[in-house]
């Protein structure tokens, strides 16, 4: 079976782009979240193997979104995507749960590889 | 990475979000205070910036980083929000957008030399002067435990966040008692590449190192259990063949589609939809009177269904081009703004209707006109602060934009609460332009407003960067009219003025009225025909020389289509008389006979004469005979 992913951005951009990154590896895209409120939610529906998650998204930003997904599910395996300069904001989504981060500009390489390590830890 | 089709999908939302940043920027001017403004602001330029960063617009990416910077310190309240600094995020958004559609059109480092970067950087560069230095002595933290040396990557991004990483890692097999530099430098990203961690574990020097290693960004990790850094680890290349595997074994799953609501279709294939229907419905007019011709039952059942399907697939295609008005509405805050700022006047401007949904066609053609109502009002309906204090209204004017649905037509008003419009000094203009009307004195009020329709009149005292050089009521009078619409104007001296500008929901297929005179075929746009009567001899009259028509209580004057467009013969008794009403002013258009209903489509048609057409477009009839479409407003 190929890993199961939620996807957390509020940009269709990003979504696709991750998406299709991880399509291309052989994961299985089952949702994706535009606030983190749906974040939470599509999670406790879908229970995937990873969730990728945006820090900045209306109604719930994503690291409350991590904080009540870890509530959840203390073994939830998520993956930041952040932006540059957002290092604050990192350290935060890290103590609030999430495993690993990937930095915008995305290159397929360095998401894969941290979802590895997601996946692997 | 596919380019093309991400730029596509980055432009989208691109200015869905440059949308929304202005939005935010207008409500930040009225509420400086207010904190949802600055966030949301905040979200969309950083929406922008990941973005941009992905694509590789660098200057778009920079602009965007540099505008956040600026933002995340009005939110966090270290910079105060004045008109200097709006003004400076209003500009800051105004070249993001120019950036973003360069970007795409494959010009990226135009942008990238745009003063307002230096300004931007100038404001926000004053917190942000410490730099990461490298020269941190690595002092081994004291304590008990291992010592840990580790090597990181120099182009692993956010290398403080992995370092940080890399200790939480550490703790999760032992206790962490000292690391160096300090946990705060190593957040701040204030080392070089290497650090240390006071380790006390009982894992193996491998394990150690496998398990920092999972931090990410590590190049190497080297244990040093007091004689010195024996145990080394290097780094393996990355997962890449992991990743490899992974997709051959999974390639037959990612094939799966993916699940959209929404397709975008490119515009000009609704056009072509849209003219194929155009003339299905032209084919079925023909099928229907060959049919009627034949008088086979089985022929005219069979007839009826297809036409009943064509209807159907009409509505589907006609509902396919239909879009909410708020794609052009939006905009207008953001242009009224800045208009009403460059003739030094106060506006707050109400949207109603945003939801009304029009054909794109029509979308597309209402632009314009509308932008020249509300600069008008603006800049000639609207008095200046003073003045409105002094006659007893606020000192921002108002000014509003609704858009309704009336059956089937789409009703757009421009409302302001302005000084309304000057009879004595229209009448004047109309003097100077010597008009005949001007001199009549018996002019009613809306007689008056009508004149200000006619093409090249203007009245603005001086001319703006505004309004331009006589572009007036009358420029838009006749876009309007060109697209099937009509234009009503009330204005009440010192009270205000309203614009109402009713269009047809689409520009293209129009149910018509067939009317004949001397053998000809003309089509009436049903939206401007309240009945038909015949011409019945006993309620003819004339009155002042001008023959009227008596329908129950009211007077018609009598309109001749055949004098009208100069055809041969008189006109005998058993006409039919057509009721046309444009804007409440009505009138009896006499004809031959008439001839039916019909959905007719709208062909391009190219006026040869100049000055004001009675026809507004052309098209072909069921029997393939081409006929021509009234222009109802040009007959009254």
């Amino acid at each position: 079976m190929s890993h199961t992913v939620l996807i957390c951005d509020d940009a269709i951009f990003m979504r696709t782009m991750v998406g299709d990154i991880l399509t291309q590896a052989g994961f299985e895209i089952v949702g994706e979240a535009e606030t983190g409120l749906q974040a939470v939610e599509k999670y406790q529906q879908l229970r995937p193997d990873l969730v990728t998650m945006d820090i900045v998204m209306p109604d719930m930003g994503g690291i409350d979104a991590v904080r009540e997904i870890t509530k959840l599910d203390p073994r939830a395996r998520i993956l930041m995507c952040s932006a540059m300069g957002q290092q604050a904001l990192v350290v935060e989504a890290i103590q609030a749960g999430a495993k690993d981060f990937v930095v915008k500009p995305f290159q397929p390489s360095r998401v894969l590889e941290a979802v590895q390590r997601v996946l692997g830890g | 990475m596919d380019q093309n089709r991400y730029a596509e999908l980055f432009l989208t939302e691109s200015r869905d979000n440059l949308s929304a940043i202005n939005h935010s920027l207008l409500e930040l001017e009225r509420t400086p205070d207010a904190t949802a403004p600055v966030g949301a602001l905040f979200r969309a330029v950083h929406t922008v910036k990941g973005m941009s960063a992905t694509m590789g617009y660098t200057a778009v990416a920079e602009l965007s980083h540099e505008l956040e910077n600026l933002l995340d310190e009005v939110r966090r309240g270290a910079r105060r929000v004045t008109p200097t600094l709006m003004d400076l995020l209003f500009q800051s958004a105004d070249a993001l957008e120019q950036a973003i559609e360069l970007a795409v059109a494959g010009r990226d480092a135009g942008a990238s030399g745009l003063p307002i970067l230096s300004r931007l950087r100038a404001l926000a560069s004053a917190s942000s002067s410490d730099a990461a230095s490298d020269s941190v002595a690595l002092e081994p933290p004291p304590g008990s435990g291992v010592l840990v040396r580790v090597e990181q990557d120099a182009d692993t991004p956010m290398r403080g966040v992995r370092a940080f990483l890399a200790v939480e890692r550490a703790r999760s097999i032992g206790d962490v008692a000292g690391v160096s530099p300090s946990l705060e430098a190593l957040q701040g990203e204030r080392f070089g590449t290497t650090f240390l961690i006071r380790l006390d574990t009982d894992l193996a020097d491998e394990e150690i190192a496998r398990t920092i290693m999972a931090a990410g960004g590590v190049q190497r990790v080297l244990v040093d259990r007091g004689g010195g850094f024996s145990s080394s680890t290097e780094s393996t290349p990355p997962p890449q063949s992991d990743a490899t595997a992974m997709q051959a074994a999974f390639a037959a799953e990612a094939a799966q589609p993916r699940q959209h609501r929404y397709v975008r279709i490119d515009l000009q294939r609704l056009d072509v939809l849209l003219n194929l229907i155009g003339e299905l419905v032209i084919t079925r007019g023909r099928l229907q009177q060959l049919a009627a011709s034949l008088a086979d039952s089985a022929l005219d059942e069979t007839v009826t269904q297809a036409s009943r399907l064509i209807t159907d697939l009409q509505d589907g295609i006609m509902s396919s081009r239909m879009v909410p008005a708020w794609q052009i509405f939006d905009r207008f805050p953001r242009l009224v703004r800045d208009a009403a700022r460059s003739v030094g006047k106060q506006v707050s401007l109400e949207i109603e209707g945003q939801d009304v949904e029009l054909d794109r066609s029509v979308l597309d053609e209402i632009g314009d006109p509308i932008v020249h109502l509300l600069r008008n009002a603006i800049d000639h309906g609207l008095e200046m602060p003073d003045e409105r204090v002094a006659a007893g209204k606020p000192s921002a004017g108002r000014l509003s934009l609704t858009a309704a649905r009336d059956r089937s037509a789409i009703v757009i008003r421009v409302t302001d609460d302005g000084r309304g419009i000057d009879r004595e000094r229209v009448l004047a203009r109309a003097r100077e332009l010597g008009l005949d009307e001007a001199s009549r004195g018996d002019l009613s009020d809306e007689d008056v407003l009508r004149l200000i329709s006619r093409p090249g009149f203007s009245t603005a005292r001086t001319v703006s960067a505004l309004s331009g050089r006589g572009v007036g009521i009358d420029v838009v009078s006749s876009r309007i009219r060109a697209l099937g619409g009509t234009v009503e104007i009330r204005s009440v001296q010192g009270e205000g003025t309203q614009v109402t500008v009713r269009l047809p929901v689409t520009l293209a297929i129009v149910r018509a009225l067939l009317a004949r005179v001397a053998g000809e075929t003309y089509a009436i746009p049903m939206t401007h025909v309240n009945e038909t009567v015949h011409l019945d001899e006993g309620a003819r009259r004339t009155v002042k020389g001008r023959e009227v028509f008596v329908l129950r209580d009211e007077v018609l004057p009598l309109v001749y289509l055949r004098e009208r467009v100069r055809l041969p013969g008189r006109d005998g008794n058993g006409g039919q008389v057509v009721v046309i009403e444009v804007a409440e002013r009505r009138a009896g258009l006499v004809v031959d006979e008439l001839t039916g209903q019909q959905e007719i489509v709208i062909k391009p048609y190219d006026t040869v004469l100049g000055g004001v057409s009675l026809f507004s477009g052309a098209t072909i009839l069921g029997d393939g005979v081409p006929s021509l479409i009234l222009d109802v407003s040009s007959l009254l």
